[in-house]
């Protein structure tokens, strides 16, 4: 079993000049399968598909986070409105300036187990599989991996009531 | 002290060691300015040539007192250090802060003004970065809710925070270099410094009110969202707090008491950081010990030697002989050349490699004028010591002269890129350079007033 084996194939992604309006629009309508809808990240690909970063749903909070407030336990000290204030200053600005640029990728062929070594390494819940063109062919979710996981132990089951 | 201290034992002559230390030290001082490389790189690469080209022996720049690392500086750092990051996340500063902001019930110029007095009176007594890092966060945020510029906020506060640790031994690096060399004590930083920093605060505060005041306007249903904030949510740990507190006060009880018990302020310092950390009850020290600020600590042993090494070699000598060359021997007339001289190198240079110069220089230059003399009798000479005031006023006030000139306005304008609204250099100076022209004035009044006409 292989990282393409059980990524999702890349449908939708976002470009760097999309706006984080819409970038966040696609975010909540994106298919994730054949089923389930949203998804917690997208790659950003330029004009020549290169991949150039990845927009996760936590970029989107980190956009309306003001930075200074990590800095000291100031959250408790904000009002009602803030979030909403600066999410409309935020909505047209564009995805290349919140998007994460250090992206870590997978090539296609890689073991399961090497995705898991970096999921829990680098606390990611997802990450682009490229080819061997390093062309993005789709995204690989950490809830696959569970379910990859889980189905694994079911199957351990079957076989220990076989014996 | 020893009755000839070994700098003057030295011949003084232009040979290969005297040219090869100047080298270094004006090719580290001239990288460190341009920040090509990071300014502890070079200081440690530079103070390691020193020795290793033999200009100083490792005994001296290790051990020896007047070429050497001054670890009477280096300790007092680290153990404030400790001692703030203890009390950090027991919310004090926080609170400390919203509670300023709900007095100015929510009035933008109030505000300002009161952040200004108690940046103020942080820096003076904890160091000025810190200060910043614990005071800029909520300024930033309180200007947010107001729905007005933090900007000049942010700079106000960098300028509060180094006119503020100039009150004070322990307010900021050059005062605490200053003591250390001459053996001042708190109290004589108290009792010279404390007093003028008062008068200038109060005409800053004016000053920023020209400069500022009509700008900052605010709506009243805004001013509301200052006012419900509960500063007493903010205290996370009321335990540690009181711990802090109680070793804070003692710790400023000894730096007042610290001429009279014979301790110097380092040691103060470091029983202070003991005993927190043993009340912290704290297993795992190492987080609270990571997060000193080594790069800081290193620049100064770097620094020490590299200047060790050009004071063995007669160069500060050779500097001083010219400076009373120029001033011809007149103590108002240098005191003034050093006051203003600093103001103006501060500005450019870090204040801190530019006073581990001039207190060499200084010393140098009162062993030429009064060469019978030496341990107190030299270094109190009273002809003198408006000579130290003089250095630390400009030194410390000249911070304020540029974007660069003191780490807390660095500080300042990288958190002013993280609120989106990056302050320029030209527009720092704009306002600091003003700042620092009526500050230094105001000292230079008060030392001509002080000591050369009331004379007390």
């Amino acid at each position: 079993m292989k990282a393409k084996d059980l990524m999702i194939p890349l449908q939708e992604y976002l470009t760097p000049d999309h706006t984080l309006k819409e970038a966040a629009n696609l975010l909540r309508i994106a298919r994730r399968g054949e089923e389930k809808v949203g998804v917690k990240a997208l790659p950003v690909l330029d004009t020549k598909g290169k991949l150039i970063g990845i927009l996760s749903i936590g970029d989107v909070l980190k956009a309306v986070y003001p930075k200074y407030l990590n800095l000291m336990d100031l959250g408790r000290f904000t009002w009602d409105g803030m979030v909403e204030a600066i999410a409309k200053k935020m909505a047209d600005r564009k995805v290349i300036d919140f998007m994460t640029q250090m992206v870590i990728t997978v090539k296609e062929d890689a073991p399961i187990m090497e995705c898991i070594d970096y999921m829990l390494k680098h606390n990611v819940g997802r990450f682009p599989v490229l080819n061997k063109e390093n062309k993005v062919i789709g995204i690989l979710y950490e809830r696959d991996v569970f379910y990859f996981i889980t189905d694994a132990m079911q199957n351990s089951v079957e076989l220990q009531d076989d014996e | 002290m020893t009755n000839e201290p070994i700098a003057s034992a030295q011949p003084f002559v232009m040979d290969t060691a005297f040219w090869t230390a100047t080298a270094i030290f004006i090719i580290a001082y001239a990288i460190i300015i341009s920040e090509k490389v990071h300014k502890t790189v070079v200081a440690i690469f530079a103070a390691s040539l020193m020795i290793v080209l033999k200009i100083l022996e490792q005994h001296e720049a290790f051990h020896v007192e007047e070429l050497g690392v001054d670890w009477n500086v280096i300790f007092l750092l680290i153990s404030m250090m400790v001692i703030i990051n203890l009390m950090r996340p027991s919310g004090i500063f926080e609170y400390i802060a919203i509670k300023s902001a709900k007095w100015g019930k929510g009035e933008p110029f109030r505000i300002m003004a009161i952040f200004a007095v108690v940046t103020a009176v942080l820096s003076a007594l904890l160091d000025n970065v810190t200060t910043v890092l614990l005071i800029t966060p909520v300024t930033v945020l309180i200007a947010d809710a107001l729905e007005i510029d933090p900007i000049p906020y942010l700079i106000s506060c960098a300028l509060a925070s180094n006119i503020g640790g100039t009150a004070t031994l322990i307010g900021d690096p050059p005062n605490i270099m200053i003591a250390s060399k001459a053996y001042l004590t708190f109290m004589d930083f108290i009792y010279h410094l404390t007093p003028i920093i008062i008068v200038i605060m109060v005409i800053y505060i004016l000053t920023i009110k020209l400069m500022w005041g009509r700008k900052l306007r605010t709506k009243d249903t805004l001013k509301k969202r200052i006012m419900e904030m509960d500063e007493r949510g903010a205290i996370k740990d009321p335990v540690m707090l009181k711990k802090s507190l109680f070793v804070l006060a003692l710790v400023l009880t000894g730096f007042v008491l610290h001429g009279m018990l014979h301790l110097q302020p380092a040691t103060i310092a470091l029983f202070g950081a003991g005993l927190l950390l043993l009340l912290s009850k704290t297993h795992e020290p190492h987080h609270i010990l990571a997060e000193v600020e080594w790069p800081t600590i290193f620049f100064f042993i770097g620094l020490f030697i590299i200047v060790g090494g050009v004071v063995k070699v007669g160069l500060i000598k050779w500097m001083s002989i010219q400076l009373l060359d120029l001033t011809q021997g007149n103590m108002f007339a240098t005191s003034m050349v050093v006051m203003w001289f600093s103001a103006f190198a501060s500005a450019i240079v870090d204040n801190i490699p530019y006073v581990a110069t001039m207190n060499p220089l200084v010393i140098d230059m009162a062993k030429q004028l009064w060469p019978n003399l030496s341990g107190l009798q030299l270094l109190h000479h009273p002809d003198l010591m408006p000579l130290w005031w003089s250095l630390a006023l400009g030194a410390c006030l000249g911070g304020n002269g540029s974007a660069i000139g003191a780490s807390a306005n660095v500080i300042v304008i990288g958190l002013s890129e993280k609120a989106g609204n990056k302050i320029s250099f030209m527009k720092f100076m704009a306002y600091g350079m003003p700042i620092m022209i009526i500050t230094v004035a105001i000292s230079t009044i008060y030392v001509w007033l002080r000591y050369y006409i009331v004379r007390i």
